[in-house]
């Protein structure tokens, strides 16, 4: 019994390093407003290059250099991510989800969120098969 | 200590500036604000450590001596709503000595999960430090700029408890921010001394290129600040009370490194005529998991 529940607690371990089932926080929710944001910068791809480097000056410590996720941290490059607006994106990087370890990032310039906001689609796994 | 190991010396603090400013690594963190004096509602990343040194000279009025004060800052995020810092500081006055003048144990906490129109952040600070701190890092209650000597001064300790209440807001890319305080001086029965700092400041560029470069506009961010006293319990007001006004400049140097400078210009005739300040900070990511996994944490 005691076997099995080492065991249980040994796979959930593994399961939480690597992360791959990554469950959103049901709390942290983007209000509709925010999520029907438009990128205003959607038409101006060329600045994706700007959104890659501020990605990895603010984001791969926690999220990885692809975006899949390290320790607590989100998997960027899954559907439950890439699926949602990138008003709710833009939303959930300037306020974080401090409780959770996400800090706020409200201290970037506006559109370099947004910069951001068009690097990130770019990890979406579709795209890169693609 | 002779010419050549003077030289030997000159050369290794060189090198090492210039490790720091050029070895740094592809790393960084979200702009820092200018401020030297003001709070705003960013607070370090939850894991990471910033190091940084400042420095406030103190140009003086006739008859009055020019100073030195020096203070070391440890900052860490112990999670996302909590930043502690920790602060070690000297002075050395012209024609005088060089003193330690004490540390200051400092907690910032962000009682709001969101952001809002207006942020605030509850700060508490305890200072262990001497009558001889030229630092400055806030200016409260009423202020005389004193004669005597350091060791005179170093000799006469003060425990203190500061607080803050910090309100920050980020109106598109211009941040403003306004700090109150009110600091009490636990070793003598006194009242407590008031004060105020308000700041303003702004990324020179809304864009980030996609080219690594170091002097591009975004990685300048200026402003200017406003601090002074504002008396004590006993005479609270304007009234033999020191005055700041300073324009501030702070550049990303590297991914992971700052440098700030701003000169402030005293207002009132209790006021340093001009105080100089500078300073470089330099972040570590990640500094929390990599000590839990030398030690064989779970980071």
């Amino acid at each position: 019994m005691r076997l099995a529940f080492l065991t249980v607690l040994f796979a959930a371990g593994q399961l939480f390093a690597q992360n791959i089932n990554y469950q959103q926080d049901p709390k942290w929710r983007a209000p509709e407003e925010a999520t029907m944001k438009p990128n205003p910068l959607a038409d101006k791809p060329e600045l994706t290059a700007g959104g890659k480097k501020l990605f990895r000056r603010n984001c791969v410590e926690c999220h990885g250099e692809s975006g899949q996720g390290l320790k607590k941290a989100a998997d960027l490059q899954l559907p439950v991510v890439q699926e949602q607006s990138d008003g709710t994106l833009y939303w959930k990087i300037t306020n974080g989800n401090p409780d959770h370890g996400m800090p706020s990032f409200s201290g970037i310039p506006e559109l370099q969120r947004w910069q951001i906001v068009l690097y990130l689609r770019t990890l979406n796994r579709r795209d890169a098969v693609k | 200590m002779s010419f050549a190991s003077d030289r030997s010396w000159l050369t290794t603090t060189r090198l090492t500036v210039f490790a720091l400013l050029m070895g740094s690594t592809a790393i960084a963190h979200a702009q820092e604000a200018p401020y030297f004096v003001t709070y705003d509602h960013h607070l370090e990343e939850p894991g990471n450590l910033e190091i940084a040194t400042w420095s406030t000279v103190g140009i003086p009025r006739d008859g009055q001596k020019l100073f030195f004060a020096p203070f070391s800052e440890l900052e860490y995020g112990v999670t996302a709503r909590w930043t502690a810092e920790l602060y070690l500081e000297g002075q050395a006055t012209s024609g005088d000595s060089a003193v330690f003048t004490g540390w200051r144990l400092e907690n910032r906490f962000k009682p709001l999960k969101r952001e809002h129109w207006i942020n605030p952040i509850l700060y508490l600070e305890y200072e262990n430090i001497n009558e001889a701190t030229k630092i400055l890092k806030e200016v409260v209650g009423n202020s005389g700029i004193s004669g005597e000597r350091n060791a005179e001064l170093a000799r006469a300790h003060a425990h203190e408890l500061e607080t803050k209440l910090i309100l920050s807001s980020n109106i598109h890319d211009w941040n403003i921010s306004e700090n109150f305080i009110a600091e009490k001086n636990l070793s003598r029965a006194e009242g407590f001394e008031f004060g105020y700092a308000l700041g303003i400041s702004r990324p020179l560029s809304k864009l980030a290129s996609g080219a690594e470069c170091r002097f591009c506009r975004e990685n300048f961010n200026v402003g200017a600040e406003l601090y002074g006293g504002l008396g004590t319990t006993n005479g609270f007001g304007f009234h033999e009370t020191a005055h700041y006004l300073a324009p501030v400049i702070a550049w990303q140097v590297s991914d992971n490194s700052s440098i700030h400078f701003s000169p402030s210009f005293g207002l009132t005739n209790v006021s340093y005529p001009l105080l100089l300040r500078f300073g470089y900070a330099y972040e570590i990511r990640g500094f929390g998991s990599k000590i839990a996994r030398m030690f064989g944490g779970k980071p």
